[in-house]
């Protein structure tokens, strides 16, 4: 036994049986753990082979905490209600408004006022509330058909002119100013158009729809609804509460009417859509 | 085999004196488990008695029985005196020592952290420091086997190893190996916490270091077994060993594909990747390469014994064999047990199936079988041969011995049996109470109160082996055949150098273990730290004030 001299020389069968089973041995194991089993996802694509081997080591990005999956960053209006902006608005030009106004007139209707459940009358709206929904529609911070494309032909003057021209309308909805909220209207209402209106459901978190859009209050870039086309409110609730429109600055249209059945929502409608507002608050 | 007699027999009575409290520990587990009414009905006594048991018989037990065991084949088959009984008996009193303090605190109620000590259970460093010096302390017996068998190589240059020398050296390399995961995480992690030294706890690198350990003490505890297999069945039976050769290339193999597999117990960790969870599972099938090995070449020795002995035809020769000699029944029933619990660890080491029984009673079962049933099933046989040897008192009876091994047989199948059924329908381990008006748990409660009636059987085979070997104490002294090793069918006179020593394959080792640990080891110190405040529970006064 000659060659069995050396206890570490490859000359010597023992040890280089031994050296070469254990190196295939481990490369086969190491192949099938990192490469063919690290690679395989459930649910998932199948990785290469540096994000396999890795993934095996236990080091890829989605494992800790500040690896944790984010949405991407959405912000649901550019406009904000700095004195700018409203400076802005409040110096549109109402006669160059008019001018503008006459691309409007084939959906919105003759002066503003429209005749189709789909489109919103537009005359007496706020102007600021015609400013940021064209600004949205521009932005493409709210779709809807042309007016994406009929926004975007128009400068942020533009959408000042233009509002402050439907704004001095008196043709179409009930300026906010001199209404006053009445008294009487109670969570204790048994028509659930009115609770809503003016109660609200604390009880699910919704607040009464008269508090931002009147009558009796208003917020900032709320439009008010009394005789608005009831179809028009009620596919725009339906629509915040789907998720489809997301341009409402802090989500409360969003939230409110994902609190909403379909059945309150048709209410809620021609509540407002009939001017049943005011009927009611005369009756009283 | 003068200067050994004495160290023997010593660690001997140590071992089966800790063995016989814990089977007592082990059954009123069982009881306390149960619906039956148990004395003594505390899950904070149940805790301690799991550690107990534990330590008992995985560090006491076995260590005690494997250095008893190695200092009687050095005398015997080396035939010559052994070097460093001096050391030998430091060893043993460290050991000795290491044990009453683990014990004691145990017993006070100080270090219910199970054997495993996972941390960040924290217990008193007490134990600890008596778990550091009953592992620490058998390094003098790991280094006084290398020694002798070396000094004996020098000594006789050119001659083959004795097998049985050859394989206990092997052991004590694979128990140097095995030990260093625990004793590194004792002195590096859990003592300097226990003494107050540190804060927190790495515990993720804790439970690495002891899956070093903690598969390869499973054939620690088996290796005795597998000695006996070897060298002494072939003669009991009365025959010759099958093949030289496949003995050594089995203890290497055993030494090589024991350690770089531990992480099979952490497939469900948190802090490791799926490749080397998978590259270790993967490992770990290659432990039954030695094992059929083992197998095949008893099978074929025993075969050679009972054709020998007058068996004829396909399977005579099994009936021919002396089933009455307690060696060779007792390898027939630890091979029975050994291929029942070796089926149920192919699930446990599977990465896949692993998920279905982890943490279940299924697992208890798995490694009751395996080390109370495969490898203590042997240690008995290796008491009732060696007994005479060293003490020249005979055995009284060697029907009461068949009978005892019969008994531990059937009652660690009673045991288990139900216990893996209890685990693949959910039953959780390391609890100590069920609520059995639970539906889901109720379904359990007959296969428990059936390991309950296993317990007592395995309570009266343990009573009955002390009961053997006193009374062969008792005996008067005769003059005995002294110890004899199979001999193979060609013995060998001449071997490669690379089977008869353990330089290539301790390289070959640490080269697998660098690839296989060195990263999952190595990630702790230089991508992450999962030190966690310790979860003290030596401080139970409070819980145990409101109960």
């Amino acid at each position: 036994m000659a060659r069995d001299r050396g206890l570490f020389k490859l000359d010597n069968p023992w040890p280089r049986i031994a050296w070469w089973s254990t190196a295939g041995l481990l490369a086969m194991s190491l192949i099938l753990g990192f490469i063919v089993l690290g690679s395989e996802q459930q649910n998932g694509p199948t990785l290469g082979t540096w994000a396999a081997i890795c993934r095996a080591l236990g080091v890829t990005a989605d494992i800790g905490p500040a690896g944790a999956p984010q949405p991407p960053l959405r912000t649901p209006s550019r406009v904000a209600w700095t004195s700018a902006t409203l400076s802005q608005i409040a110096s549109g030009d109402a006669e160059h408004g008019a001018f503008v106004a006459l691309n409007c007139t084939a959906c919105h209707g003759e002066k503003g006022v429209s005749q189709a459940g789909l489109y919103p009358t537009l005359a007496g709206m706020d102007g600021i509330a015609i400013y940021k929904q064209l600004d949205d529609f521009r932005a493409g911070k709210r779709s809807w058909g042309a007016m994406n494309a009929i926004a975007q032909a128009l400068s942020a003057q533009d959408s000042a002119d233009v509002g402050a021209y439907f704004a001095s309308r008196t043709n179409g909805l009930p300026l906010f100013v001199g209404e006053r909220f009445q008294a009487g209207h109670t969570l204790r209402e048994d028509n659930p158009a009115i609770r809503l209106v003016f109660a609200g459901d604390p009880a699910r978190g919704v607040p009464p729809c008269a508090a931002c859009h009147g009558p009796g209050d208003h917020k900032l870039g709320a439009p008010q609804l009394k005789t608005q086309q009831p179809a028009y409110i009620e596919r725009q609730l339906a629509a915040f509460a789907q998720g489809f429109r997301q341009n409402d600055i802090s989500e409360q249209m969003r939230t409110i009417a994902a609190q909403l059945t379909p059945q309150e929502m048709h209410v809620i409608a021609g509540f407002y859509g009939i001017g049943a507002a005011g009927a009611q608050i005369t009756r009283r | 085999m003068q200067n050994s007699r004495s160290l023997a027999l010593c660690h001997y009575w140590v071992a089966f004196g800790a063995f016989l409290p814990a089977v007592l520990l082990g059954a009123w587990q069982m009881l306390m488990r149960s619906p039956l009414p148990a004395p003594l009905d505390d899950p904070d006594a149940y805790y301690a008695s799991v550690t107990l048991h534990g330590t008992a018989m995985a560090y006491v037990l076995t260590t005690f029985f494997a250095m008893g065991f190695g200092y009687a084949i050095t005398a015997t088959s080396l035939g010559r005196p052994i070097r460093g009984t001096v050391a030998a008996w430091i060893g043993f009193v460290i050991c000795l020592i290491g044990t009453v303090m683990a014990v004691v605190t145990v017993l006070a109620g100080k270090a219910s952290v199970l054997y495993t000590f996972y941390p960040p259970l924290l217990a008193s460093a007490w134990y600890y420091l008596g778990a550091f010096l009953l592992i620490g302390g058998s390094m003098i017996w790991v280094v006084l086997m290398v020694v002798n068998m070396t000094a004996w190589k020098r000594d006789n240059p050119g001659r083959p190893v004795p097998l049985a020398m050859f394989a206990i050296t092997a052991t004590a390399l694979l128990w140097a190996w095995a030990a260093s995961g625990a004793e590194i995480e004792l002195g590096g992690i859990l003592l300097p916490r226990a003494f107050g030294w540190s804060d927190l706890i790495d515990a993720a690198l804790g439970r690495t270091l002891f899956s070093v350990t903690l598969h390869a003490i499973v054939y620690f505890w088996l290796m005795p077994a597998y000695i006996a297999f070897y060298t002494l069945v072939a003669e009991a039976a009365g025959g010759r060993l099958y093949s030289d050769t496949m003995g050594r290339l089995t203890f290497i193999m055993f030494l090589i594909f024991s350690l770089p597999v531990g992480m099979h117990h952490l497939l469900a960790d948190p802090e490791h990747g799926s490749g080397f969870k998978f590259v270790q599972s993967f490992l770990t099938f290659l432990v039954a390469l030695p094992t059929l090995l083992t197998v095949f070449s008893i099978s074929a020795s025993l075969e050679i014994a009972g054709r020998h002995r007058g068996g004829r035809g396909l399977l005579g020769w099994i009936g021919a064999l002396p089933w009455t000699e307690p060696m060779v029944l007792a390898v027939g029933l630890s091979l029975v047990l050994l291929g029942l619990g070796g089926f149920g660890g192919l699930i446990n080491m599977s990465y896949a199936m692993n998920s279905m029984i982890h943490n279940t009673s299924w697992v208890t079962a798995h490694f009751h079988l395996i080390f109370g049933g495969a490898a203590v099933i042997m240690y008995f046989a290796i008491a009732y041969e060696m007994w005479p040897r060293i003490t020249g008192k005979p055995l009284r009876s060697k029907r009461l011995a068949c009978w005892q091994l019969w008994l531990w047989f059937w009652g660690m199948l009673i045991t288990t049996i139900p216990w893996h059924i209890a685990g693949l329908m959910g039953q959780p381990r390391r609890i100590a109470i069920f609520d059995y008006s639970i539906p889901l748990v109720a379904r359990t409660a007959a296969l428990v109160i059936t390991s309950v009636i296993g317990g007592l059987v395995l309570l009266v085979a343990a009573t009955l082996l002390i009961i053997i070997l006193v009374r062969s104490h008792l005996g008067e002294r005769v003059l005995t055949q002294p110890l004899r090793y199979a001999l193979a069918v060609n013995p060998p006179h001449q071997v490669p150098v690379a089977l008869n020593g353990f330089a290539l394959w301790n390289a070959v080792l640490l080269a697998v273990m660098v690839v296989t640990y060195g990263y999952p080891i190595g990630q702790f110190f230089f991508l992450k730290s999962h030190s966690v405040p310790a979860v003290q529970v030596t401080t139970q006064e409070a819980a145990s004030g409101v109960r």
